[in-house]
C-alpha cells in the first residue's frame, strides 16, 4: 500500500501545480487503486500463518475431543466455524483488513478440507480420499472465485496438485489423471480474475511434471517433445513479442524462467530415455546450444533466466561428462575436471554478469 | 472496488454451498440407514498385519475379494484394471448371514436374482487379482473407534468373529448400521 500512499501525494501535489484537473486525477488513482495488487507483504503472511494455526488448533480440538463433544454438536461447530470465516472475511475485508480477511477465508478452506475428513471419520464414511480432495480442491476454488481472492486461489491450485498426485502417494497409481487439465484450465481463468499471478506461475509449472507423468504413464515420447518445443515456442515467443504475451498471459518477467524451465525438464527427461543411445549425443548438443542460445537472446530478460541457463548449461555438461568419459577417469581425475569445467563456468559467468550490469546501465 | 453488500453476500453463499454439501453427506448417509435393506456380514480380516490404523480398525468381507466366476459375464482377462463400479448380489444364508451369489460391472446383467437377494455397489480396487479375482470397496472398511478401545478390539477380532450390520439403499450404496462382537452389539450408529 506504500506506493499507493506515495502516487496519492504525488497526484495531490502535480494536482496542486495545475497538471492535471481534477477528474484527471481521481481517474489515476482510481486506476493505480484497481490495478495495483500490493504483493503479500510480511504482516499478510503472517496474519496468513496466524489463520491456518488457528484452524489446524480448533480441527485437532474437535477431533480429539472425538468422545466428550456429542456428535451433532460437532456438525454444528464445523458449520459455525465455516459461516463465520467466510462471513468474518468478508468484514475484515471491508474495513480494509486485506490481510486478515485473506487469511479468514483461508481458515475457511482449511475447515471445509478438515470437516470433510471428520464428518467421514465421525459417521464411519470411508469413501475415495483422491475424491474428497477433488471436492475440497473445488469447494477452495469456487470461494476463491466468489470472494476474488488471490489467497484462496493459490489453495486451490495446490490441492489440485495435490489430488493429481494423491494416487501415486496414497496406493502406488502413477497415473496422470486427464481431469487435470480442465481443472487447470478452470483455475487459471479464477487466477485471471482475482489477478494472482503466482497461483498461474504454480498452475504453468506443475503442467511440466504433469507431461512427465503423462509420458510415464503412456510411454509415448512424443509427449516428451511436445513439452520441450512448447516450452521453447513459448520462451521465443517472450523474447519476440513480449508484450503480445504479456497482454495475454500477463505473468511479467518470470514468464521466461519458467518456459526455460519446461524446455530443459523436456531435454533431459529424453536424454534419460535415451541415455545408452545414439541419440544422447546430439540431445546433449541440442540441450548445450538451447542453453547458451537462452542466454544470448533471454539473458537481458533478467537474472532468473541468466541463472537457469548457467545451471542448465551445468548440469549438460556433468550428464556428458558422466555419460561418456565419467567411467573412463578415476576419482581424482572426476575432481579435476569437475573444478576445470565449475572454475570456466564461473569465469564466463562473472564475464556475462559484469556485461549485463554495464549494459543495464548504458541503457538507462 | 464492489459494493459492501455484493460480498457479504458472494461470503454467505460460499458458506452456504459448502455447510450445505457437507450436510447432504450426512443426510445421505442417514437415508441409507433409515430406508436401506438391513445385511448382517461377516468381518473378515484382509490383512491380518495392521487391522488397527491410528484410531479405525480395517474391515474385510467375504464380499471384499470376488472370484472371477461370480462374473456375469466373466471379466476379460486384459481388462483395464482402472477402478469402476461392481454391482454385487448377496444372498442370506442358512448362517443368516448374507453372502455374495453374483457380481457384475453392469447392474442391469444381473439376472436371476431372488426377491430377497439385496444389491449393493462397490468399487473396484485392484485388479485382476491372484487367480482373477477382484478386489472391491464397499465404503464399509473403516470403523473409526474411541479413543483407547481399538488395541482390545483388535485382540478380539483376531480371536473370535465380529459382524457388522449395513443398510443397503435401493441404489447399491451402503453404510454400517451396527459393529457385533459375536453376539453383542459393540457400537449401534444413530442416524446423525
Amino acid at each position: 500500500m506504500a506506493y499507493l500512499d506515495k502516487l496519492g501525494a504525488d497526484v495531490a501535489r502535480w494536482q496542486g501545480k495545475g497538471l492535471l484537473s481534477a477528474e484527471q486525477a481521481s481517474i489515476l488513482v482510481a486506476e493505480a487503486r484497481d490495478n495495483h495488487r500490493s504483493g503479500i507483504g510480511i504482516g499478510s503472511v503472517l496474519a496468513i500463518l496466524a489463520g491456518l494455526l488457528l484452524a489446524a488448533a480448533i480441527l485437532i480440538f474437535i477431533a480429539a475431543n472425538w468422545e466428550a463433544i456429542p456428535r451433532l454438536w460437532r456438525v454444528a461447530a464445523l458449520f459455525a466455524l465455516l459461516a463465520a470465516s467466510y462471513l468474518g472475511g468478508a468484514l475484515l475485508k471491508l474495513n480494509g483488513q486485506d490481510g486478515f480477511a485473506e487469511s479468514a477465508w483461508l481458515v475457511g478452506a482449511a475447515t471445509f478440507g478438515g470437516a470433510i475428513a471428520l464428518i467421514g471419520q465421525m459417521y464411519h464414511m470411508s469413501g475415495d480420499e483422491t475424491q474428497a480432495i477433488l471436492v475440497w480442491c473445488l469447494g477452495a476454488a469456487v470461494a476463491a472465485a466468489a470472494l476474488r481472492s488471490p489467497a484462496l486461489t493459490i489453495a486451490a491450485v495446490v490441492l489440485a496438485m495435490l489430488w493429481g498426485v494423491w494416487p501415486a502417494y496414497s496406493i502406488f497409481r502413477f497415473d496422470a489423471p486427464l481431469g487435470y487439465l480442465p481443472l487447470a484450465a478452470a483455475l487459471w481463468a479464477i487466477a485471471m480474475w482475482t489477478r494472482s499471478i503466482s497461483a498461474r506461475y504454480l498452475i504453468l509449472l506443475s503442467l511440466i511434471p504433469y507431461a512427465i507423468l503423462l509420458y510415464l504413464q503412456h510411454d509415448n515420447i512424443v509427449l516428451l517433445i511436445a513439452l520441450t518445443l512448447v516450452s521453447a515456442g513459448l520462451f521465443a515467443a517472450v523474447i519476440l513479442a513480449g508484450d503480445m504475451v504479456e497482454q495475454l498471459i500477463g505473468l511479467g518477467g518470470g514468464l521466461a524462467s519458467v518456459a526455460l524451465i519446461g524446455v530443459f525438464s523436456g531435454l533431459v527427461a529424453l536424454q534419460a530415455v535415451f541415455a545408452d543411445t545414439g541419440h544422447f549425443l546430439w540431445l546433449s548438443i541440442v540441450a548445450l546450444a538451447a542453453s547458451i542460445a537462452a542466454l544470448a537472446y533471454g539473458g537481458r530478460l533478467g537474472r532468473g533466466v541468466r541463472w537457469l541457463a548457467y545451471a542448465a548449461f551445468a548440469v549438460e555438461i556433468a550428464l556428458i561428462y558422466l555419460q561418456t568419459v565419467g567411467s573412463m577417469l578415476g576419482t581424482a581425475g572426476f575432481f579435476l575436471v569437475a573444478a576445470l569445467g565449475l572454475g570456466l563456468l564461473a569465469f564466463f559467468i562473472i564475464r556475462i554478469e559484469r556485461r549485463m550490469a554495464v549494459s543495464a546501465q548504458g541503457g538507462s | 472496488m464492489r459494493r459492501p453488500s455484493v460480498l457479504i453476500i458472494a461470503a454467505a453463499v460460499v458458506a452456504a454451498l459448502q455447510i450445505g454439501f457437507l450436510a447432504w453427506t450426512i443426510s445421505t448417509r442417514a437415508s441409507v440407514l433409515r430406508d436401506g435393506r438391513e445385511v448382517v456380514l461377516k468381518v473378515e480380516p484382509i490383512d491380518p498385519r495392521d487391522l488397527l490404523r491410528g484410531d479405525y480398525v480395517t474391515l474385510g468381507y467375504e464380499m471384499s475379494r470376488l472370484r472371477a466366476a461370480l462374473f456375469q459375464p466373466p471379466p476379460a482377462a486384459d481388462a483395464d484394471s482402472s477402478p469402476r463400479s461392481v454391482w454385487v448380489a448377496l444372498r442370506k444364508g442358512d448362517d443368516n448371514l448374507f453372502h455374495p451369489v453374483k457380481a457384475a460391472f453392469d447392474r442391469s446383467a444381473l439376472t436371476g436374482l431372488a426377491a430377497d437377494d439385496v444389491v449393493v455397489r462397490g468399487e473396484t480396487s485392484n485388479w485382476p487379482g491372484v487367480g482373477g479375482d477382484v478386489f472391491v470397496q464397499y465404503g464399509l472398511e473403516r470403523f473409526y473407534l474411541p479413543e483407547g478401545a481399538g488395541k482390545q478390539i483388535e485382540q478380539d477380532m483376531r480371536q473370535r468373529s465380529f459382524f457388522v450390520v449395513a443398510a443397503v439403499a435401493a441404489d447399491g450404496a451402503a453404510q454400517i448400521k451396527a459393529f457385533r462382537d459375536g453376539e453383542t452389539t459393540l457400537f449401534e450408529e444413530p442416524y446423525y
